[in-house]
């Protein structure tokens, strides 16, 4: 069974409808793009898996577990959006740090209060029994997280003092501080001068394992065809083509893929 | 010589009214701007209309009218039977007053936080409490210090409104001084306001500058 399936996700914002039917599956460990030109509903399908949004109808279901059903969704509690959330990790566009906290607060934050909580309610949290034991080994997750991305000497550093691509480092490490089943990146490099997208994609890169689930909403069609295991296609709210990288972007059938992607072949080659 | 003296210890007692209507006044009309605020952003549109409503009476009515409201009408209402002291009616104007503007310079610093502050914290699972109190909160209080610090400024002076219901304040006392020929006192009581914003403008510097460890 697949990891992640979204069924007939539909979304309008008043009456212009973003995502007409939109069904996908996605295996464990498996890396997909998302490309398409602005406007075409990439981002808003992103936001509907994070709980950003809600879809009017559809389904979206994570190793079995029904997330979100339009049918039911009625009003769901806020506690529990919370728990369902947590299966996904979102980088955005903006990275969104938060400006008053070092980067190293910038990832423990979030993980200490889920301890706090979980502490309070179950006791228990990652194997630990006290705040104390938890905050430390938070402390040495973030550590590791910071030297994944290369960050580990700007731990101290407040995010105003820090380059784009460093900042958007960090926003990739506090997602990944809560250890979601999917990480999901929405345009990652856009806001980036094009000298600083190199180091990011690099660090995105090198989060592809067997285990690592991600969905990467991206305007670089070659990072896609390097790190994509499958790459969906999106004009005007449906999927216009999916499938491999060496079908979608070497051998397009749908003749909107095909302009798409001539029209990045002219402004980047 | 001694009548220095004698007037120094005059409008220093009366500046010590002053400074009891501003410490109240700030302590009370800091959180209660806050609370304003959330009716005047509530999503709840009669509770959102009914708070608007009243911080457009409350701004746009002379404070000094506010004062003569509050100290006036329940005695000429109640036949009489009940009157608010007058230092008391004099508090309550005057926090009412200065929560209505305290509440715009909150509302003004929360709506500008950008959304994607409030979306990453959603996305890692944070409460709403938790996302205002751990993340935007501090960057409201950055953000709203220079405005604050100008109403706290304008608070100080605005003390002396008291003095239309019969509060000793120290210009009052001042002026009960020119009323016998003596006006120097008059001029004399700007050096204590100027003494006391001079040093709040020092204390805001502080503030600012402890604050400025972070940009954005």
């Amino acid at each position: 069974m697949s990891m992640l399936n979204v069924d007939n996700i539909q979304k309008s914002f008043g009456k212009n409808e973003v995502l007409k039917n939109i069904s996908f599956s996605l295996e464990k460990g498996e890396v997909l793009a998302i490309i398409g030109s602005s406007g075409s509903g990439k981002t808003t399908l992103l936001r509907c898996l994070n709980f950003l949004e809600r879809p009017q109808k559809g389904k979206i279901t994570v190793n079995g577990e029904v997330l979100f059903d339009g049918d039911t969704y009625s009003k769901q509690k806020e506690s529990e959006i919370r728990k369902k959330r947590l299966h996904f990790g979102m980088v955005f566009q903006s990275f969104n740090l938060f400006p008053q906290y070092k980067v190293i607060e910038n990832i423990v934050l979030a993980p200490q209060l889920q301890a706090k909580e979980q502490l309070k309610s179950t006791g228990e949290y990652m194997g630990v029994k006290t705040y104390k034991e938890a905050q430390q080994k938070i402390m040495e997750n973030a550590l590791v997280l910071l030297e994944k991305v290369g960050l580990s000497e700007k731990k101290d550093a407040y995010p105003c003092n820090l380059s784009g691509g460093q900042q958007q480092r960090v926003a990739i490490a506090r997602a990944l501080a809560l250890n979601p089943d999917i990480l999901c990146f929405d345009e990652p490099t856009s806001a980036l001068d094009p000298e600083l997208t190199g180091e990011v994609l690099n660090v995105i890169k090198g989060l592809k394992t067997s285990d690592s689930t991600m969905i990467v909403v991206t305007h670089e069609i070659e990072f896609a065809r390097d790190v994509a295991d499958k790459i969906i296609f999106m004009a005007d709210g449906v999927i216009a083509e999916e499938g491999t990288p060496q079908q979608v972007i070497n051998n397009p059938q749908n003749p909107r893929t095909k302009a798409f992607l001539s029209r990045f072949k002219q402004n980047f080659s | 010589m001694d009548s220095f003296l004698n007037v120094t210890q005059q409008l220093l007692s009366g500046f010590g009214e002053n400074c009891y209507i501003f410490i109240v006044t700030l302590l009370l009309a800091i959180p209660l701007g806050l609370i304003v605020s959330m009716g005047s952003m509530s999503g709840f549109k009669p509770l959102k209309w009914l708070t608007k409503t009243v911080v457009w009476i409350i701004r746009g009515t002379p404070l000094m009218l506010q004062l003569f409201v509050v100290f006036y009408i329940p005695p000429l209402v109640s036949n009489g039977s009940f009157a608010f002291p007058r230092m008391n009616a004099a508090l309550i104007a005057f926090v009412i007053n200065y929560a209505a503007y305290f509440s715009e310079i909150y509302r003004g610093g929360i709506e500008a936080i950008p959304k994607g502050q409030y979306e990453a914290g959603q996305v890692l699972g944070m409460k709403k409490s938790q996302i205002f109190f751990k993340i935007v909160l501090m960057q409201v209080v950055k953000r709203i210090t220079a405005p604050i610090g100008n109403e706290i400024i304008t608070l100080v002076k605005d003390t002396s409104l008291a003095s239309v219901i019969a509060i000793p304040e120290i210009l009052m006392n001042a002026k009960d001084f020119s009323m016998d020929g003596l006006i120097w006192p008059l001029f004399y009581s700007a050096v204590f306001f100027l003494a006391f914003c001079g040093v709040l403008t020092l204390l805001f510097a502080f503030i600012e500058k402890k604050l400025d460890y972070y940009k954005g």
